[in-house]
């Protein structure tokens, strides 16, 4: 018992790798507690010490964690910084990491793995370098570019994937492409851990790609995004707001059509501002700043280092605790709100049995007989629980295209359907394919009239 | 460039707690007991957003463990002062954050040397044993100093805030929308007579503002009701057919919008009862020369309420968007925003002569101060924390703790056992630690050294258990007991930084007096997932 007593602070034999070797006296006296002791909440399946993922030999579960578990991190903003940290603090020492943007002066109030002189530095590169050079051993690589760039066989590279993104576009289409590769084989299952922060409110959760519900069954959940509807940006202007809309929505293409607006150019912030401003002199609006504008034409979501702490550290402690065994997972939403006192609520979020990603029943959509193409691609964008930028429709059955968005030859083919009635060109009960550039899958839709 | 450079870094934040919330937090000065892992997890979402300054107080060496679980440590830091190796690097998130270490033991500080801790906004705990804890507690509860003590252990955290009182003026509630529907002030009245909807082309008829429909159709049916409000459903459901007969089609959205509005308009407008409650806590009564500028303004605004105001408080101002054509709705917004102004105006008047009595200059108090409480009196908060005193000594929650621990759903198990916990380390100066007591495939094999510390904890459970006077065991403890054994006072990365999150979060709230924080009470639970707050 002594003997085994001492692998508590010691590398031992077992784990030969020239990594474990480096370790300094002490370095993971805190993890080890937990993972060579049993626990009585743990999983029934978790032995201490030893690995269960691997079974065939006598493997220590310290050693799976420390070199032979690879995890994907997406995201190295606000939730990406801190999962990268809390992961090697955890013991996880193979990891990769994705990010396409590049550092700006205003993540630095959050993004702690970034200084001053980094700005205009790709992030997934600098938290990359800066995780490596502070903690001694660890494997951090990085791809400065899109998820979508990746194939299957890449993600199927990782034994558990984690999610920090601020986009929803980017979110739909890691959630899709861990479901599809699942495919009849569960051992192509990759866990999803999945983070969103948003101010003082946030959300952590686990999805087991087939399994549990996933991000799509969830799309209602989220916050119905502000518009303005153009008449009133045109016509009746109230708010700050609307007059900042109307310089960037209506003003820009007319006086600018050359220029490409781009919302991280000062000098065009600033140019929507001054014409902003001047309209609401003229219809004695007051409240237009340079930093509404700025949060307008960007749809700037507040964002804070605590909330990102608390979020990031919910999902790595899931990681870990699906890795290991050495504690039950999360199964499978933590919902968190911190503006009045702090609250969370856990609960298991349902699988929606008529999914588009995850489902296996059709969507039925009760349809005005009355409606144009337009109206019903119009319909469409609107529901929140699929949320459609640019739909394109064709008949399921015939193939025969009902509107096109792109390439522009389709496009300026089926624009004249637009004005068709739907029900001229699907019978009652015939079956829609929906697709959407931005998304990595199609939706079937069975048209029902009323 | 419009925008500093500093505005810039902050512009995320400043969107929550906006200009005067980020200058509070700038001239905060934090102090850190202990700097170990949940603690520098806290600096560090503390520095980020820009503390004025932080300060370490820890004399501990820097082992090799601390450098497994902390971010802010490198390997070469091993034997250096950890107050010092911790502040170094800390201080490199932000360049405009002091910070500052001082490396002496913290609990013969708090025995020599108390009012060292007088000098702080706030002071921040990790792992302080419980004698020194109390004796910290009471020293900056005099001096209304508030004390934030935080423990994490294997997959647990806690924290616990103590302080006097703690006032709120912006709480940020999701919307502040007074439109005095039912008691319409003399301009607005006047406003609402100057429409003739008969006379009105179909454009101008569908953009009268909701506000004008509801008003106008209320004092017709007031005429018609003894001056009286539509009360019951049946009133309402008539009330509402009487707005519908005056729509001309049903394009017509403002009425949609009147409609919606029906209750609210029906509801009548009063001091919120917790506001009520306020005026009579007698620090709003007895204003003295020591009284802060919350209760002093909170006074004239009760003042005003019960003179000018006619028994009203300070009109917020704000109008919310609606379907109105761009002239109504501005000349509207004007007409509540100018009573605002003048509601304002008679606080601040109030303000001038208490400040006068109490021999302050009227100055010392600012007109953005007054104006900021006027707009958001509906919804001003005082939270008053028990002590530790009360919960430790002198009147601790017997009866509720002993209700929560049946719950087995409850998370006060978490409370019970590092209150256990605390108490085994202040008698053996270590953590109860069960080093090979789960190891074996049996688990009926259980070392000595490890039944003995289950049996302590379990016994120090049990003395805490009849302290509080609850009779039955709860056997669902024993579990827990067992996993503290396991976690053998083990501070894991992702717990520290949870912690961190959430304990920096209270102390921006608490330094910016903006949102409501927690009280007194929170407690995570990383194996199930889920927190609980309680008031102990
Ligand atoms: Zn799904």
């Amino acid at each position: 018992m002594a003997e085994i007593q001492m692998q508590t602070d010691v590398p031992t034999p077992q784990d030969g790798s020239e990594a474990a070797n480096k370790d300094w006296y002490g370095r993971w006296s805190h993890l080890y507690k937990i993972l060579d002791r049993r626990g009585p909440f743990a999983d029934p399946s978790f032995t201490p010490g030893h690995g269960d993922v691997l079974d065939s030999s006598f493997i220590f579960l310290r050693e799976i964690l420390l070199n032979n578990c690879r995890v994907l991190v997406i995201g190295a903003g606000g939730l990406g910084c801190e999962i990268l940290k809390n992961l090697v603090l955890s013991g996880f020492k193979n990891i990769e990491v994705i990010d396409m943007d590049i550092i700006d002066v205003s993540n630095l109030n959050r993004q702690f793995l970034f200084r001053p002189s980094d700005v205009g530095k790709p992030k997934a590169k600098v938290a990359a370098e800066f995780i490596m050079k502070r903690v001694a051993d660890v494997k951090v690589t990085y791809y400065h570019g899109k998820i979508q760039d990746k194939d299957d066989d890449y993600y199927l590279g990782f034994q558990l994937i984690i999610c920090g993104l601020d986009s929803v576009e980017a979110r739909r289409w890691i959630n899709a492409t861990l479901v599809n590769l699942v495919g009849d084989e569960p051992e192509r299952i990759r866990v999803l851990v999945d983070g969103g922060t948003e101010g003082f409110k946030g959300q952590a959760r686990v999805i087991i790609p087939t399994i549990t519900s996933c991000y799509e069954c969830s799309l209602d959940m989220l916050g119905k995004q502000k518009t303005f509807p153009i008449c009133t940006i045109a016509n009746t202007p109230r708010l700050p707001e609307h007059c900042i809309e109307w310089a960037s929505v209506i003003h820009w293409p007319k006086i600018r059509p050359d220029i490409k607006m781009d919302t991280d150019d000062p000098t065009h912030i600033q140019w929507l501002y001054e014409i902003a401003l001047e309209r609401a002199k003229e219809f004695n609006i007051t409240g237009v700043t340079y930093s509404l504008t700025q949060g307008v034409v960007k749809n700037i979501i507040p964002a804070i280092a605590s909330t990102n702490a608390i979020i990031a550290a919910s999902c790595c402690n899931e990681a870990f605790k699906l890795i290991t065994t050495a504690q039950p997972y999360l199964n499978n939403y933590m919902m968190y709100t911190g503006n009045e006192g702090l609250y969370t609520y856990t609960f298991e979020h349902q699988k929606k049995p008529d999914c588009p990603v995850c489902g296996n029943e059709r969507v039925t959509m009760e349809i005005n007989k009355e409606m144009t193409v337009e109206d019903f691609i119009e319909y469409l964008k609107e529901r929140q629980e699929i949320q459609l930028k640019r739909p394109s429709l064709s008949h399921a059955t015939t193939g025969e295209k009902i509107y096109w968005q792109s390439p522009p030859l389709f496009e300026q083919r089926t624009r004249p359907n637009l004005e068709k009635m739907l029900i001229e060109m699907v019978e009652q009960g015939d079956e829609i394919t929906v697709t959407d550039t931005t998304l990595p899958f199609s939706l079937q839709i069975v048209i029902s009239y009323t | 460039m419009n925008v500093d450079k500093k505005t810039q870094k902050y512009d995320r934040q400043l969107r929550l707690w906006h200009a005067n919330g980020q200058t509070a937090l700038e001239t905060a000065k934090v102090c850190l007991i202990n700097g170990t892992a949940t603690g520098c997890e806290i600096l560090k979402d503390l520095v980020l957003p820009g503390i004025g300054s932080f300060t370490v107080v820890d004399n501990k060496i820097v082992e090799g463990s601390d450098v497994g679980n902390t971010f802010f440590l490198v390997s070469d830091s091993i034997g250096m002062n950890r107050a010092q190796a911790v502040t170094e690097f800390l201080q490199e998130l932000n360049e405009d954050v002091k910070g500052f270490h001082f490396s002496e033991d913290p609990i013969a500080l708090i025995e020599n040397q108390p009012e060292y801790f007088l000098q702080f906004s706030i002071v921040i705990t990790t792992n302080l044993p419980e004698k020194s804890l109390l004796k910290l507690a009471d020293i900056l509860w005099n001096a209304k100093i508030p004390l934030v003590i935080v423990c994490t252990v294997g997959f647990i955290g806690y924290f616990r805030i103590a302080l006097p009182e703690h006032t709120i003026v912006e709480a940020h509630p999701e919307n502040i929308i007074d439109l005095r529907l039912d008691v319409p002030f003399p301009a607005l009245e006047q406003y609402v007579k100057t429409f003739n909807f008969g006379a009105l082309g179909s454009m101008d008829h569908a953009h009268i503002p909701y506000v004008v429909i509801l008003l106008k159709y209320l004092e017709q049916w007031k005429r018609d009701h003894d001056s009286k409000l539509p009360s019951t459903s049946a009133e309402r459901n008539e009330f509402k057919k009487l707005i519908q007969s005056g729509r001309r089609n049903v394009e017509e959205e403002n009425f949609d919008e009147a409609l919606a509005s029906v209750w609210k308009a029906c509801t009548s407008t009063k001091i919120p009862r917790q506001v009520e409650e306020i005026f009579k806590i007698s620090s709003c009564e007895n204003i003295t020369a020591e009284s802060s500028n919350f209760w002093i303004i909170a006074r004239a605004v009760r003042d005003f309420a019960a003179n000018e105001g006619l028994g009203l408080l300070p009109l917020a101002g704000n109008v919310p968007d609606m379907k109105a054509d761009t002239p109504n709705y501005v000349a509207m917004q004007n007409i509540y925003r100018q009573k605002a102004k003048e509601d304002a105006s008679a606080v601040r008047a109030r303000v001038h002569n208490i400040l006068n009595s109490i021999g302050r200059s009227t100055d010392s108090i600012s007109d953005d101060e007054i104006d900021s409480f006027c707009k958001n009196a509906s919804f001003i908060q005082v939270i008053r924390y028990r002590s530790l005193q009360e919960e430790y000594i002198t009147e601790p929650k017997n009866a509720d703790i002993g209700r929560w621990l049946q719950d087995l759903q409850e998370n006060i198990v978490h409370y019970v056992l590092i209150r256990a916990m605390n108490r085994f380390y202040e008698s053996y100066n270590r953590y109860p630690d069960a080093a090979t007591f789960f190891l074996e495939d049996d688990a009926e094999e259980v070392s000595e050294e490890a039944s003995n510390d289950f049996n302590t904890l379990k016994a120090y459970v049990n003395i805490l258990l009849r302290e509080w006077k609850i009779t039955s065991y709860p056997e669902h403890l024993d579990n827990h007991i067992h996993e503290i054994c396991r976690a053998g006072g083990s501070e894991l990365a992702n717990i520290a930084s949870l912690l961190g999150g959430m304990v920096s979060q209270e102390v921006i709230k608490l330094i910016t007096k903006q949102y409501i924080p927690m009280n007194n009470t929170v407690i995570f639970d990383g194996v199930r997932s889920t927190s609980s707050s309680y008031i102990l």
